[in-house]
């Protein structure tokens, strides 16, 4: 046996979620009225059952894990930086958050537009890059202007 | 040299900033929050008066649904846009009165908020599944004190919410929060649902929420609670009944800003509002669903609103009712 | 008034071509509304009702009830070409719908979609007509025990769509339900999860997590592994249906109409669950069980079927007992309300012209429906050739554009980016996402139902068992549970002999 079997490693983190849930976040996040009458009723009761189910399921994954013979291992990458640009593309995600209610959509979709076409070295560049300028403008048309969406405007240039 | 030039052109920009603020308000669309989801009394109602008062305020109302917990979504994030007048909200009996008086950790008060106008008014109306055996309100408060009677609301925090205490409460039912069930559903639809499935005992809605159910001889009206009697609800009003008290138990639609709007502005919707509520069309179809209209000036909604709020939160007081978590 | 009269009638009030026209227009924006992801069916209905306010009542509310038609038809069309369900009512169809896209058959599926949604359409419309009455007082018999018992009973559907492994199927079906509990508690108006940020107070956007988990993890797929010019062909495939494979999936189609006949029938239960129950019943009685979510027709045409079967069955308790039994009919109630109609039994007796004239209005979408859809197929065809290289930007924009459509709500697009990192970390594990997707949309009602079961008897676990059926569905849920369990150890037993 060279690794353990990818199924044991989902049980394990399927086991490490559930301990998580049930020692810190249920305590802390959930809040229970003092004059919960039947504990059935009460606002913790399900979240409770529901990961207790899951470490269940997460100790059936475990023992499963080790009889199993499924191949659950991708075949390695063909172009390597797989990671590398897995992180960009969260980067191009968390920015764009912070510029959507500042930059506006119109303007945030056309980055985001040429930054994935580029991630993904888009074998059309320039069509990418004609489409990164009119795919957004003629969603905010239509959006705006046909289905009267308040579509973000951003602090700097507004679209009519 | 530089400076003096950089700081020349950031004068030139800001004066040009200043030129366009002080252009007429309104020079675009206006955002147009609506709390809650679309089909709602809320939505219907808006989307009711979007026509006339968007002739009156002479741009488009863009009408957008934030939809989620009990209207609380929507109000924050009107609370938190920009007091330009170009975000405002419709504020409802549930999201700005009763909510705000129930909930310890809702994220906004009612001094959040500048109303500028409350302009629909539903009165609300208790009623029982037709085949009952409940006759008046007599009988519901008897059978209460044996125990065993149930109401259903959209909702905990929602108006049918504290409509139902608030009722059991005037007619003399003691600790009413343990001696009648409360069975939250999802929505109001539902609410109404649960009762002519005989899932709840009664409910207490806004009129015309339950005006088609009553016509179709669904559900009995037994109680409304303005100071006239309601068409097609062969019904006391909470004032026969002795309950005067139980008038301030209405249904409301306004609308508001966040709380820095300006005055000029402010006053701009009381006027807009003034001419869109003449609009027939309008009056006659929000009448058609057993509203009333009657436009508040943005002091006399102020007035209204906390009047309304005071009320039920000393209720809520009262009653230990107040969520805490 | 006899029945031949009141046809006269409602003839007399539709047979113009205004009626006709409105329907038709309906038809058409809904099947647009539709495909846009983002743009569902309940959003184009909501933004077509002012405009209906100045018309005839029955003008009215034909042209509502055609939005709301081809807009759950148009879901399927961005499901099968981009992986993308325009409206939740077609996440079943993405199973089978989108490896058919994939493999080049996307024009099959596609017109499989159609005469699925078309039939079920069909037969829906005339479960309306004959067994309104019926049908409407069967469903008031639904209380929160009754509710309960069916939807335990639905979620064992999750078995049918977890793929290899049952158990990495309800590890995430159990993610589904744990992340459902987000938002205010139903019974005391406290919050769960909310982290104190007010936008979790209303839980997480049903289509955001949608889109996130489905949409998403192909572009981070793509980004993974960027081979925009390689890859299997991606043309719509040069053959539509054929007759012999309509027949084929004719018993699933017609299974597939009464289980959204059934489910529509009861309010509060929509469209979604209707097809996925719908897909996995078509699962278990398939002689090629493991052709499913490989891109089978069967799976795209039971789909399909279960989500348009509810179309006309929603309006059952609309109109025999004023029931919405969504948000969609909701609205439409509205539509009703402002024209001075009121919807229930009596309308049966004052406004019979209306309901009649409804009937045949809602006959004849059936056939807009086909037309408009297989004018919709072929417009749309373009999708399928753009390079992959454009196209996967393309719909993550879409996809940001229309999340946020949905509630006006920036935080929404966060949701589904969230949800895409979670979607492909489950896809690198052959976690399959349907599951997920289930428990999210039947969690919040199984844990409601029970809490207002038990409200309702006072904690007493009796009321679970109150009635037939209740029993009913106990019953089913125990023989399907019994089938999965001897299923798993079957297949155990093969595994192992394949070792030895």
């Amino acid at each position: 046996m060279q690794s353990i079997h990818r199924q044991t490693v989902i049980g394990l983190a399927a086991l490490l979620v559930s301990a998580i849930i049930i020692l810190i976040v249920i305590p802390t996040w959930v809040s229970s009225p003092s004059n919960v009458r039947n504990i059935v009723l009460s606002p913790v009761f399900w979240p409770y059952i529901l990961s207790g189910m899951t470490v269940l399921i997460g100790l059936g994954l475990v023992v499963t894990g080790f009889y199993s013979s499924e191949n659950l291992t991708h075949e390695p990458n063909d172009i390597p930086g797989g990671y590398r640009r897995l992180a960009l593309m969260g980067a191009i995600m968390v920015i764009t958050m912070f510029a959507l209610p500042r930059l506006g959509m119109v303007w945030t979709s056309m980055l985001i537009f040429v930054a994935t076409a580029a991630l993904i070295r888009s074998s059309h560049p320039k069509t990418a890059l004609i489409c990164a300028v009119l795919v957004p403008l003629a969603l905010y048309a239509f959006f705006a202007h046909v289905a009267s969406v308040a579509i973000p405007q951003g602090d700097y240039v507004r679209l009519p | 040299m530089k400076f003096s030039k950089f700081s020349a052109l950031g004068a030139v920009v800001l004066g040009l900033a200043t030129v366009a603020s002080a252009a007429e308000y309104p020079d675009r669309p206006i955002n147009m929050i609506i709390p809650f989801g679309a089909g709602g009394a809320t939505d219907i109602s808006a989307r009711t008066i979007a026509e006339p008062l968007g002739n009156a305020v002479g741009k488009p109302l863009i009408m957008a649904n934030v939809t989620g917990a009990g209207g609380a979504t929507g109000s924050v994030a009107a609370m938190n846009a920009k007091p330009d007048g170009y975000t405002m909200v419709f504020t409802r009996v549930g999201s700005h009165s009763v909510n705000p008086a129930m909930k310890a950790t809702l994220p906004y008060t009612l001094d959040d908020f500048r109303y500028v106008t409350v302009y629909e008014i539903n009165p609300f109306a208790c009623a029982v599944a037709a085949d009952s055996d409940i006759n008046s309100m007599d009988d519901l408060v008897a059978k209460a004190r044996e125990g065993g009677v149930s109401f259903s609301s959209s909702g905990v925090g929602s108006g049918l919410h504290l409509g139902g205490v608030m009722v059991m409460d005037a007619f003399g039912i003691e600790d009413p929060v343990n001696q009648v069930t409360h069975i939250p559903m999802d929505g109001g639809g539902a609410a109404a649902t649960a009762v002519l499935a005989g899932t709840a005992t009664f409910l207490c809605t806004n009129s015309s929420a339950l005006a088609s159910f009553v016509a179709n001889g669904q559900l009995k009206p037994l109680m409304v609670t303005t100071a006239e009697p309601v068409v097609g609800f062969d019904a006391p009003t909470a004032a026969d009944l002795g309950k005067p008290e139980l008038e301030q138990l209405v249904g409301w639609t306004g609308i508001a800003g966040p709380k820095d709007l300006p005055d000029d502005i402010a006053a701009k919707w009381g006027e807009w509002m003034q001419a869109a509520a003449n609009d027939e069309e309008f009056v006659s179809r929000m009448e058609a669903v057993g509203s009333i209209i009657n436009v508040m000036s943005p002091e006399e909604a102020n007035d209204f609103i906390r009047g309304q709020y005071s009320t039920f939160k000393a209720l809520v007081d009262r009653l230990g009712m107040r969520i805490e978590g | 008034m006899n029945f031949l009269d009141n046809i006269a009638a409602g003839l007399s009030l539709v047979g113009n071509l205004e009626a006709f026209a409105a329907l038709f227009l309906g038809v058409l924006i809904g099947t647009i509304a539709g495909a846009i992801p983002g743009m569902s069916a309940t959003m184009a209905v909501a933004l077509t009702l002012p405009f209906t306010f100045s018309m005839e009542a029955i003008t009215a509310i034909l042209l509502l009830l055609g939005v709301y038609k081809g807009g759950i038809f148009g879901g399927s069309i961005p499901a099968i070409l981009i992986k993308t369900p325009g409206t939740p009512a077609s996440s079943a169809t993405v199973l089978d719908g989108y490896p058919m896209a994939e493999k080049g058959q996307a024009g099959k599926a596609l017109g499989m979609a159609l005469w699925a949604s078309c039939t079920a359409d069909l037969i829906s419309n005339l479960a309306l007509i004959l067994f309104a009455g019926w049908l409407a007082s069967f469903a008031l018999n639904f209380g929160p025990p009754e509710f309960f018992t069916l939807i335990l009973f639905s979620l064992t559907i999750i078995a049918g769509v977890s793929g290899n492994s049952l158990l990495r199927g309800a590890l995430s079906a159990m993610l589904g339900l744990l992340l459902a509990t987000v938002g205010l508690d139903l019974v005391y108006g406290t919050n769960r999860f909310t982290f104190g940020d007010p936008n979790l107070m209303g839980g997480l956007n049903f289509i955001a997590v949608l889109i996130g988990l489905f949409a998403i993890p192909e572009v981070l797929s793509m980004v993974w592994e960027p081979k925009p010019h390689v890859g299997k062909t991606r043309s719509l495939g040069k053959n539509s249906v054929t007759f012999a494979e309509y027949r084929r999936c004719f018993k699933s189609i017609v299974r597939g109409s009464f289980i959204g006949v059934f489910l529509g029938s009861i309010p509060g239960i929509g469209a979604a669950p209707a097809a996925f129950l719908s897909y996995s019943e078509a699962r278990r009685k398939s002689p090629v069980k493991e052709n499913f979510g490989k891109g089978e027709l069967e799976g795209v045409a039971a789909s399909e079927a279960g989500n348009n079967g509810v179309a006309g069955a929603t309006l059952i308790p609309l109109l025999a007992l004023g029931i919405p039994g969504d948000v969609i009919t909701a609205i439409i109630i509205g539509a009703f309300m402002v024209h001075g109609l009121q919807p229930g039994p009596m309308m049966f007796i004052l406004n019979v012209d209306i309901i009649y004239g409804l009937f045949i209005g809602l006959i004849v979408s059936s056939v807009f429906l086909l037309m408009i859809g297989s004018v919709a197929i072929r417009g749309f065809k373009y999708v399928a050739d753009i390079p992959r290289g454009v196209l996967f930007p393309g719909v993550l924009v879409l996809c940001i554009y229309g999340v946020f459509a949905v509630n006006n709500n920036i935080f929404d697009v966060g949701v589904m980016f969230v949800m895409g990192w979670v979607g492909f970390v489950m896809l690198r594990n052959d976690i399959p996402a349907a599951p997920f997707l289930i428990a999210f949309i039947l969690g919040p009602l199984l844990e409601n139902n029970f809490r207002q079961a038990m409200l309702m008897s006072g904690n007493s676990p009796d009321i679970l068992f109150r009635g037939p059926i209740t029993w009913f569905f106990w019953a089913l849920t125990l023989l399907t549970m019994v089938a999965i369990v001897r299923a798993g150890i079957r297949a155990t037993k093969d595994l192992k002999k394949k070792n030895i």
